[in-house]
């Protein structure tokens, strides 16, 4: 008895062997994480509730809309790519959380578009210690780039002091012996436009501090004319966030200083259909004032990338108003196809890192400024145009219609480069080839 | 009887760590990070219940000492280069010092006009930080407890390395506001709920048990704070928004606010809320907008139904003979 059930043992122990390297043997030799033999799945964590989300809440559907494109026309490698969407109403708690679930329960091969600073700042530890690759985040801090810290993170958008420095050397070259006011936020954002502002020598009759959302007090608004009167500026720079652009134009609306006063908007704080949407009737106040951008203006129909982003968006996102975040998810959607094309036939999450360092700067990209990513670097967009509002809120270049003169930089102590802006064609139908 | 005596508390305590710690092994990383996410609401939700349940405040403002808790841990640990243990104790004890000051007035203020002044502090504290550079403005300051140490094993997880640290610390708390509550201390607090005149009448100090509660609620709190920057590797604004003083709020009324065992079952609650809607909407399908929207739905709802059919929380039958 004994004997034979050692036997019955042993062919059993034999055969199940014999499964297990057959199975073993069946699967692919490298599987990665979110990889399969028909799809690649992302993850992209936002606010979709809360007081920060409208407006960004627009971001991941534009981003599926042009991977929907994609995958429509074959995909990446023949696999399509899905993106998984998580809330995280502006809370770094929940991104962690919902960061959680993407990495380790929906097993997502990279994270794309991430916002928010202290949102991606919470996921890092988790990002880091698992090897996922963080494209392209949705934040102006430049401390991401810092390539030791966050070893697979890439932002993409310039850094607010390299912003500063732009707009710094757009008034020496442009604005000389202007008496120029200066408000910003009283934060880290900006401290950064400050250094960026000190180093490009720009001098201001006054600096009008403002703590994050006290912009919504009429009180401080009348402060901030005051002081502007008070300082006889005529020139005036808002660095600050959209709804402290629509509060400045109220303001000097209101003391008969429009026309009189030259404003100057930073990127953050100059997005037309926003602000159309926060002025109302008010909003032609804003015409004429200067705004620093680095993509095209979502109205230009000029532009081979815009009337692309326009044609798939009313495809594959019906109902969305084409805007300045539709334009921002489509680019980046762009870029991330091609990062996945450049990571070969069977991606791994070290690949298409090599892969970005690699070739991500002579990447297709709608922004009028180069790409610096390379193995040193991990710093994306660099430049800047300046254009002037029109009436619809829209800006058009300050050298006409579909002309862009930029100015690229660094957050450190590089001088300010003014170039002819020049860019990657876009790829035939908008599709990448590389 | 002998089941209430403190002993048998510490060797219930240590053999449920036991277990817990033993399952910790068993589990993935991501149940590993919610069992941390649980301890940590317990010993928040706990501080609240100390207060409401105990003493008969309310506060609406718990996620700000929180803040304090954390904040205070993260810079003595930065500046002063202490180890984090120390740096969780400093946390309690900041948390508890702001809870002192909170408390003297609170306990001149009643009903709505102590919701208001601590509604007030959960708006703004957490905004101070933009205020003073060093405490990192917007996007905060991070929090690097490290990984466990090399004794306890290779392969051990950051995450369940912080469920260690998190269930022995929500233990630790359990044990000792037990303890506490069932010493005069906890018999003043409770006549003072039940009743402060009479409570007066029969020589007990209601101010200063009131603030002592409230101090108590506040260390907790703190610490719980100082072991939520620990799990989220950061101190920043948003992360102690007035969602965060509401949530523990909702955590404590689903607990049943005069039950601390109750704690765990709230903190289970509203950690498990977004896993459960996160897998009703993936069988069923269901745009970005009922995704998003579920788990405050379920939790509204819970809240409710808690409020309507069984005020005191989850009880056990037991319970109705005492």
């Amino acid at each position: 008895m004994l004997v034979q059930r050692r036997t019955k043992g042993g062919i059993f122990a034999a055969a199940l062997t014999a499964v297990a390297t057959l199975v073993a043997s069946a699967l692919p030799a490298h599987a990665e994480t979110g990889v399969s033999s028909s799809t690649i799945k992302l993850g992209i964590t936002v606010p979709l509730t809360g007081a920060a989300a409208p407006g960004y809440n627009k971001i991941p559907a534009a981003m599926k809309a042009y991977f929907d494109y994609v995958n429509a026309n074959g995909g990446v490698n023949g696999r399509k790519i899905q993106l998984v969407v998580k809330d995280d109403a502006y809370s770094p708690a929940q991104t962690l959380s919902v960061t959680n679930d993407l990495i380790l329960k929906d097993k997502v091969f990279a994270l794309v578009g991430t916002l928010g600073t202290a949102n991606n700042e919470a996921t890092t530890r988790l990002v880091n210690s698992h090897g996922v690759p963080r494209l392209f985040v949705n934040t102006g801090f430049s401390g991401f780039a810092d390539m030791k810290k966050y070893p697979t993170t890439f932002p993409l958008f310039p850094s607010y002091a390299t912003e500063a420095k732009a707009m710094g050397k757009y008034i020496a070259d442009n604005l000389a012996g202007k008496k120029v006011a200066l408000i910003y936020q009283d934060d880290d954002f900006g401290a950064d436009a400050l250094k960026g502002f000190a180093t490009a020598g720009t001098n201001f009759v006054a600096k009008i501090p403002y703590s994050a959302l006290s912009q919504a007090d009429p009180s401080v608004v009348g402060k901030w004319v005051t002081s502007i009167v008070s300082a006889q500026a005529d020139t005036v720079i808002m660095f600050g966030v959209t709804s402290a652009t629509g509060a400045l134009a109220g303001g000097l609306y209101k003391a008969g200083l429009i026309g009189k006063v030259q404003m100057i908007l930073g990127s953050v704080g100059s997005d037309g259909t926003t602000l159309k949407g926060l002025l109302g009737p008010l909003a032609p106040a804003l015409a004429g004032s200067i705004a620093a951008s680095f993509l095209p203006s979502p109205s230009d129909a000029t532009d081979e990338y815009v009337n692309l982003f326009k044609t798939v968006n009313t495809q594959y996102n019906p109902g969305a108003t084409f805007d300045n975040n539709v334009l921002v998810g489509m680019n980046t959607a762009m870029l991330t196809v091609q990062a996945l094309r450049a990571a070969g036939a069977n991606p791994t999450r070290a690949s298409l890192v090599k892969a970005i360092e690699a070739k991500g700067s002579t990447w297709a990209s709608a922004a009028f400024s180069p790409i610096l990513f390379s193995a040193k670097s991990h710093v994306g967009y660099t430049g800047y145009w300046f254009g002037k509002l029109g009436l619809d809120g829209n800006a058009v270049s300050v050298d006409g219609p579909g002309k862009y003169t930029l100015y690229t930089t660094d957050s450190g102590s590089a001088p300010v480069v003014k170039t002819a802006a020049a860019r990657p064609a876009m790829p035939a139908k908008g599709l990448p080839n590389n | 009887m002998k089941l209430k005596s403190p002993r048998a508390r510490f060797f219930t305590s240590i053999a449920i760590g036991a277990v817990l710690l033993f399952i910790s092994g068993r589990v993935d990383e991501l149940r590993s990070y919610q069992g941390a996410q649980v301890a940590i609401f317990a010993i928040a939700i706990s501080s609240i219940v100390l207060l409401t349940g105990f003493s008969g405040q309310i506060s609406l403002g718990h996620g700000a000492l929180m803040a304090v808790g954390g904040y205070s841990a993260v810079l003595v640990q930065s500046h002063l280069n202490l180890p984090y243990p120390i740096a969780f104790l400093i946390g309690g004890a900041v948390g508890g010092g702001a809870g002192f000051l909170l408390g003297i007035a609170a306990a001149r203020l009643q009903g709505p006009y102590l919701a208001g002044t601590t509604l007030a502090l959960a708006v703004g504290i957490p905004s101070l930080a933009n205020q003073f550079h060093i405490l990192g403005g917007e996007q905060g300051l991070t929090f690097d407890v490290g990984t466990a140490p090399s004794w306890i094993g290779k392969d051990f997880s950051q995450y369940r390395w912080f469920f260690w640290v998190a269930v022995v610390a929500a233990l630790l708390i359990y044990w000792l506001l037990r303890n506490l509550l069932s010493t005069r201390y906890g018999r003043r607090w409770r006549a003072v709920r039940a009743n402060p005149t009479a409570a007066a009448l029969a020589g007990i100090n209601v101010g200063k048990a009131k603030v002592l509660a409230f101090t108590l609620s506040s260390t907790v709190a703190g610490l719980a704070g100082s072991l939520y920057a620990m799990l989220l590797g950061l101190v920043a604004p948003l992360a102690f928004t007035l969602t965060l003083s509401f949530t523990l709020i909702t955590g404590a009324v689903l607990a049943g606010v005069s039950n601390l065992g109750g704690s765990i079952i709230g903190a289970v609650v509203l950690v498990a809320i977004p896993e459960i809607s996160g897998s009703i909407t993936s069988h069923l399908g269901g745009s970005e907008k009922v995704t998003s929207n579920l788990p405050g739905l379920i939790a509204s709802v819970l809240l409710v139904a808690t409020v309507l059919f069984a005020p005191n929380g989850p009880q056990w039958p037991r319970r109705k003979h005492q």
